[in-house]
């Protein structure tokens, strides 16, 4: 293969080289100062450390921002998969007005997240909702929700008709089909679902400062400390979260890419 | 006859229940929200206190206002701006892409596409201190005899938020660019190769019309989010970088004016749904999978 290569080709490659330098430079400048000492802002190269995630360890801040984040993270996955499951059952179920709720559903995921923050900012006050971390779970779950309801309602889609029909002819009831053919189907996009919600959960910052209360998700708490600067320890919390998302890619991958395609590849 | 009738009724009852739970948490959570902003957009404030009134107040002092205008064309130009170094940056990367095979496509596709899923704030503040006068850039550009001292001039302005956002956003742009250039049919190359024209020809008139729509929906993601965003020019673009973001939510803060910030909003989801529906509409593959 190697052997055909365009000198045009080598051109795109250089390109490519690039731009994932581009796209890794901002991961790989903290990570690598995260292993060495830093002191007055400067990175000393010449003296490896650990130091900074023994620091991290003993950081309450942080460590409370990062459970906090965990907690929601969490709440906003079962709430979106559930919702989501079933507003895609109510659009496969071929109901009426599922373009209409398609469309409503899609609304936060489109519009800028500043928007959907901003409407709902108001709408907690005009509904005199104090802002707190159920206001921010609430944030989050109208925005994940168009992806967990567009993964299950795509599996639904591919779902063969014949499966729902053979449960129905050996005699099992609504429900019966419901519980032990449609769901275990579907188990593994819902999970796949679950997972891209929780690392955009994980991550949404835009939405959650205009929502949050006092209490507050990791990375509001980091844009909060990022205008004093950051302290050393902070460069190894982000090689961790580096760690843990690719950890998630991985999964995401594992559940939602079929089995199969890798042998067409 | 009358039973019958009945339980016709009680099933279309019950489907109409279901309709209506079904649409009960999307119009609460999403619609109703979004109609109250657009309402506010037409309240004013005064002395700190928000009048229920209607009044187009706040869309005249938009476009009459000599402040407003000027920012909102400045950040149209830069979210252009940022879209078409996207596409310039991604476009030979998702070429390149296509000429690998099998495993490897994907997995480098994968490698470009995970930056994406890093914490969003800690690639900003990264991206800053390596913009900035002690950063990486500047202390490679005088170690290379570029620069004579470090300059200033790639962070807190303009140049610092169009870097930014051009880095954090090229995934969105080799996305959709590298799944319009593996939708081109193999056999329409071979051909166009079998009749005689260069690489060059092959590419200018088939590859590159064939993934047009492709690129289109790429501006069209890519300017979306930048004009959305409102963090990253408040955090890299200091006091000379100015965007209509961060005026947007500046009216939530320190200027306390919610109705104006409704108002503004109601300018950038106009501009939103323009650009969305421009890349739809140019973002169609007509008839290539055929």
């Amino acid at each position: 293969m190697s052997a055909r290569w365009h000198p045009s080709t080598i051109a795109l490659a250089a390109v490519t080289m690039v731009v994932a330098v581009l796209l890794y430079s901002p991961l790989f400048v903290p990570i690598l100062s995260s292993f060495f000492v830093v002191s007055h802002g400067q990175v000393d190269w010449s003296r490896p450390s650990l130091s900074a995630y023994v620091t991290l360890s003993g950081n309450r801040e942080i460590l409370a921002a990062l459970r906090t984040t965990l907690v929601v993270g969490l709440c906003t996955v079962v709430l979106s998969v559930v919702t989501g499951t079933l507003l895609a059952l109510y659009h496969h179920g071929r109901r009426s007005g599922r373009a209409l709720l398609q469309f409503i559903v899609f609304l936060p995921f489109l519009m800028p997240p500043v928007i959907s923050g901003l409407a709902l900012l108001i709408f907690f006050r005009e509904a005199g909702i104090e802002r707190s971390l159920l206001t921010v779970v609430i944030g989050h779950t109208v925005f994940v929700l168009a992806i967990v309801y567009r993964t299950v309602l795509t599996r639904l889609q591919s779902m063969s008709r014949t499966l729902v029909e053979a449960s129905y002819d050996l005699g099992a009831s609504r429900w019966q089909t419901f519980w032990r053919v449609v769901l275990p189907n579907l188990a593994s996009a819902m999970a796949g679902g679950a997972i891209l919600a929780f690392a955009l959960s994980f991550d949404e910052t835009m939405i959650t400062i205009l929502v949050t209360g006092t209490q507050t998700t990791l990375p509001v708490r980091l844009w909060a400390m990022m205008r004093l600067g950051f302290s050393p320890d902070i460069n190894a919390l982000v090689a961790l979260i580096l760690m843990f998302t690719v950890l998630m890619c991985v999964l995401a991958a594992h559940f939602l890419v079929p089995r199969r395609s890798a042998d067409t590849a | 006859m009358s039973a019958a009738g009945s339980m016709q009724l009680a099933e279309r009852c019950r489907a109409l229940s279901v309709t209506a739970l079904a649409f009960a948490l999307p119009v609460l959570l999403i619609l109703v929200p979004l109609a109250i902003f657009l309402v506010y957009s037409f309240f004013s404030v005064d002395h700190g206190e928000i009048r229920h009134e209607l009044s187009l107040g706040n869309y005249v002092r938009f476009f009459t206002d000599p402040v407003f205008l000027p920012v909102f064309r400045n950040t149209l130009v830069l979210c252009v701006s940022v879209a078409v170094i996207c596409i310039l940056l991604a476009y030979p990367a998702a070429c390149f892409l296509t000429t690998l095979k099998g495993r490897w496509r994907y997995a480098l596709l994968m490698l470009l596409m995970v930056p994406l899923l890093m914490s969003y704030v800690i690639k900003i503040y990264a991206i800053r201190s390596i913009l900035g006068l002690n950063g990486f850039l500047n202390q490679a550009l005088v170690w290379a005899g570029i620069l004579e001292e470090p300059s200033p001039l790639f962070v807190f302005n303009m140049n610092a938020i169009l870097l930014t956002l051009t880095l954090l956003l090229i995934p969105f742009a080799i996305l959709p660019i590298f799944l319009s250039l593996e939708r081109i049919p193999q056999n329409l190359i071979s051909a166009s190769e079998d009749l005689g024209a260069s690489r060059l020809q092959t590419f200018l008139r088939i590859t590159l019309p064939l993934s047009l729509p492709g690129v289109a929906t790429a501006a069209s993601f890519v300017f979306v989010l930048a004009i959305g965003d409102f963090l990253t020019p408040q955090m890299v673009g200091g006091v000379n970088g100015f965007t209509f973001g961060r005026v947007l939510y500046s009216q939530f803060g320190t200027a306390y004016n919610w109705p104006f910030g409704a108002a503004l909003s109601v300018m950038l989801a106009l501009v939103v749904i323009v650009a969305i529906l421009l890349g739809e509409r140019f973002g169609r593959n007509r008839g290539a999978s055929a």
